[in-house]
């Protein structure tokens, strides 16, 4: 065998073997709580504390989860919260993408005084504890009346989509070539013109890895959806913790499949766009 | 303001550029003056060649006057009409991107089309078709541009700026990458395009050959100034200053130290230990130290014996076949200095060799300013 790294070919190597185990370590860890939980909910209520992996897997729990017995246990509707989550989730990274992409746009290509301390102040959303925020949120949503609906769960979910958004697709912008678009504006189209048929074609792959991840951190907020929802606009991540009961039984393997299926819609969503999302991720620029 | 909206050919319109400067202002660096008073009056129809190093500023007045830069003060007019306030789109100047600026995701034939539906123009097919075939292109009209190497994007580039017929048309380095026999080919056709349609057009470019035979006139930029505005002729055989002097002509030109020596009513410039050589200019005296500039094209090896010249010993002898190249050390002078030989006679190293040339090819300049002391 020739020594020689050729494209496409590996080499075997001390270094590699151990890189390879190395990973294959890390992964084992952290999927070990994936499997664990995906095991979890497989068992019957007898067997959940007493078994490992040997037990007689049912989907019962599922069932349970999703139906009026589930909404007994635990006062509110599961599918119901499903579909609060989807809707708020959708619609704040819609009203994201809708704000934020222009608004990403201008961030990249325009300085003006200031430009920074704005992207700055979008950011700190990201980073503010959303405890510290959460508090007066409840007493303003109480005031005017969006406390425990879904518009009120898509307007909050903004704190925490948009600066992704944002951030994100500005430094897509930025690597944009300019020329491309004052050739353009040469040719004599307008600037809006411009931007919706040259610039945003070209980022199309950064909007789609920016949408699902901005789509994934709403769906996993859980402070938000916990203080300024009651029963009506519970989303799912609060729903799944009433199985492990405030003060009565813990069902763990019912939390179980309520976490497995609460992890099934950004699964399927990133899986569809995959295609995308690995361009999206891996380009920053598109080059011409 | 005319918006040519179909194939009519467009009419001529002068260009001038009145005391353009442009300051680069950043928080963190000083201003950066990147054009400082430019002034040219450019005829209708003309083609200028825009010479000059890396980072003078060039490709910053081009975008200035396609209105992709703001003026920082100083007026561009089209014509009649003072178009530095006018926003981009309504200057109606084509560019010739020196990126390409090409859409990726669009075909070639897509690309060129786009430029012209901006305005809704007629035939647009057509005419994407004319082009292609002018430039040699019609089998590139499929592909998209990731497909092409870059001569055959700087080509389309090209085609794209010349295909709504501009007014004014500005190129950043037209054919820097094509291959010799393209660029030959290219540059006739853009010749040609230029004088049917006649754009009054600017060309920015770093080969002198090209500047020749595209040319009517030159510009030799430095340090956002212009430093000559000229013919061709003008520029090679008339420098006004040093820095035009060194800048064009290849190979460059002797740059040596002299000092002035009034003989009667002959001007002689002492070179090196025992050199000597009769110069045109007037206004130097008796004794003035100068810098002198000497062609080696200039240069002449059939000296009378008792006739004024430099005398030296060839250091390198390069034939190139329709002439050679001697690269001469002259006593007293420190650098080697370059003298152009006629084919017939091949010379070997330390061999002995005099040179002179016509008094108006020796150029003094002040040692100071670098002006032309003529
Ligand atoms: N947007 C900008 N901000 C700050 N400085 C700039 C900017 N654009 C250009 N400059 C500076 O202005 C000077 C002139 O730049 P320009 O691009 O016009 O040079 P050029 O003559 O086209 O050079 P080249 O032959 O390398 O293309 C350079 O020193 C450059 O660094
Ligand atoms: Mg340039």
């Amino acid at each position: 065998m020739s020594t020689e790294l050729l494209p496409g070919r590996r080499r075997f190597t001390l270094t590699s073997v151990l890189a390879d185990l190395a990973l294959l370590a890390w992964f084992t860890f952290a999927l070990f709580p994936i499997l664990w939980m995906v095991l979890l909910a497989l068992k019957t209520s007898a067997e959940q504390t007493s078994t490992y992996f040997a037990f007689s897997p049912t989907l019962e729990n599922f069932g349970t989860v999703l139906s009026a017995r589930g909404t007994e246990l635990t006062s509110v509707d599961f599918t119901s919260t499903l579909i609060t989550s989807v809707v708020s989730c959708v619609g704040a990274v819609l009203v994201s993408l809708i704000i934020g992409v222009p608004a990403a746009y201008a961030a990249g290509r325009w300085k003006y005084r200031g430009s920074n301390d704005v992207m700055f102040t979008i950011l700190s959303f990201r980073f503010a504890p959303e405890l510290m925020v959460v508090v007066p949120l409840f007493v303003i949503y109480h005031q005017i009346g969006l406390f425990d609906t879904r518009v009120g769960l898509i307007w909050v979910l903004q704190l925490v989509t948009m600066p992704l958004v944002v951030w994100i697709l500005r430094s897509y912008f930025q690597d944009l070539p300019e020329d491309l678009e004052q050739a353009a504006l040469l040719d004599g189209y307008t600037r809006r013109r411009t931007f919706l048929t040259v610039a945003l074609p070209l980022v199309r792959p950064g909007i789609a890895a920016a949408a699902l991840l901005a789509f994934i951190f709403a769906w996993n907020n859980y402070v938000f959806a916990l203080i300024l929802t009651g029963n009506e606009a519970n989303t799912v991540t609060v729903a799944i913790t009433k199985f492990l009961g405030g003060g009565g039984q813990a069902y763990y393997n019912l939390t179980a499949a309520a976490a497995v299926i609460a992890a099934l819609p950004p699964l399927i969503l990133a899986l569809t766009i995959q295609r995308y999302l690995v361009r999206g991720l891996s380009f920053g620029a598109v080059k011409a | 303001m005319t918006t040519t909206t179909d194939t009519a050919v467009s009419t001529a319109q002068r260009l001038v550029l009145d005391r353009l400067y442009k300051t680069f202002e950043s928080r963190n660096r000083e201003s950066f003056a990147a054009v400082r008073g430019i002034d040219l009056d450019i005829e209708p129809g003309e083609m200028v060649a825009l010479l000059g190093p890396s980072g003078c500023g060039k490709t910053t007045t081009l975008r200035m006057i396609a209105g992709l830069e703001a003026v920082t003060s100083g007026d561009i007019r089209i014509g009649e009409t003072s178009v530095a306030s006018l926003p981009a789109k309504r200057r109606n100047v084509g560019v010739g991107f020196e990126s390409y600026a090409l859409y990726p995701p669009l075909s070639v034939r897509e690309n060129l089309a786009y430029g012209l539906k901006a305005r809704r123009a007629k035939n647009v097919d057509q005419r994407v078709d004319s082009m292609a075939q002018r430039l040699g292109m019609t089998d590139l009209l499929d592909l998209r541009p990731a497909a092409l190497s870059s001569g055959q994007k700087q080509r389309i580039a090209l085609a794209r700026a010349l295909i709504r017929n501009p007014p004014v048309l500005l190129l950043d380095e037209p054919l820097s990458h094509l291959d010799a026999s393209q660029r030959q080919h290219v540059r006739r056709e853009l010749k040609v395009l230029q004088r049917e349609f006649g754009y009054t057009t600017i060309v920015v470019t770093h080969d002198q050959l090209e500047a020749l035979s595209l040319a009517d006139r030159m510009a030799v930029m430095d340090a956002g100034v212009i430093r000559q505005f000229g013919s061709p002729d003008e520029i090679f055989d008339d420098p006004d200053n040093q820095f035009v002097a060194d800048f064009v002509g290849e190979p460059k030109i002797n740059l040596v130290g002299g000092t002035v020596r009034i003989d009667g009513d002959r001007t002689m410039v002492h070179i090196g230990r025992a050199g000597e050589l009769v110069t045109a200019s007037r206004i130097v005296q008796h004794d003035q130290q100068v810098t002198v500039g000497l062609r080696p094209q200039d240069c002449r090896t059939d000296v009378s014996p008792a006739a004024p010249c430099l005398e030296g010993e060839i250091k390198v002898y390069e034939n190139l076949l329709e002439f050679g190249q001697a690269t001469v050390n002259v006593p007293g002078v420190d650098d080697a200095m370059v003298v152009q030989t006629p084919a017939g006679h091949r010379w070997t190293r330390a061999d002995p060799i005099r040179f002179t040339a016509a008094p108006e090819r020796v150029y003094l300049f002040d040692t100071e300013t670098g002006e032309r002391l003529r």
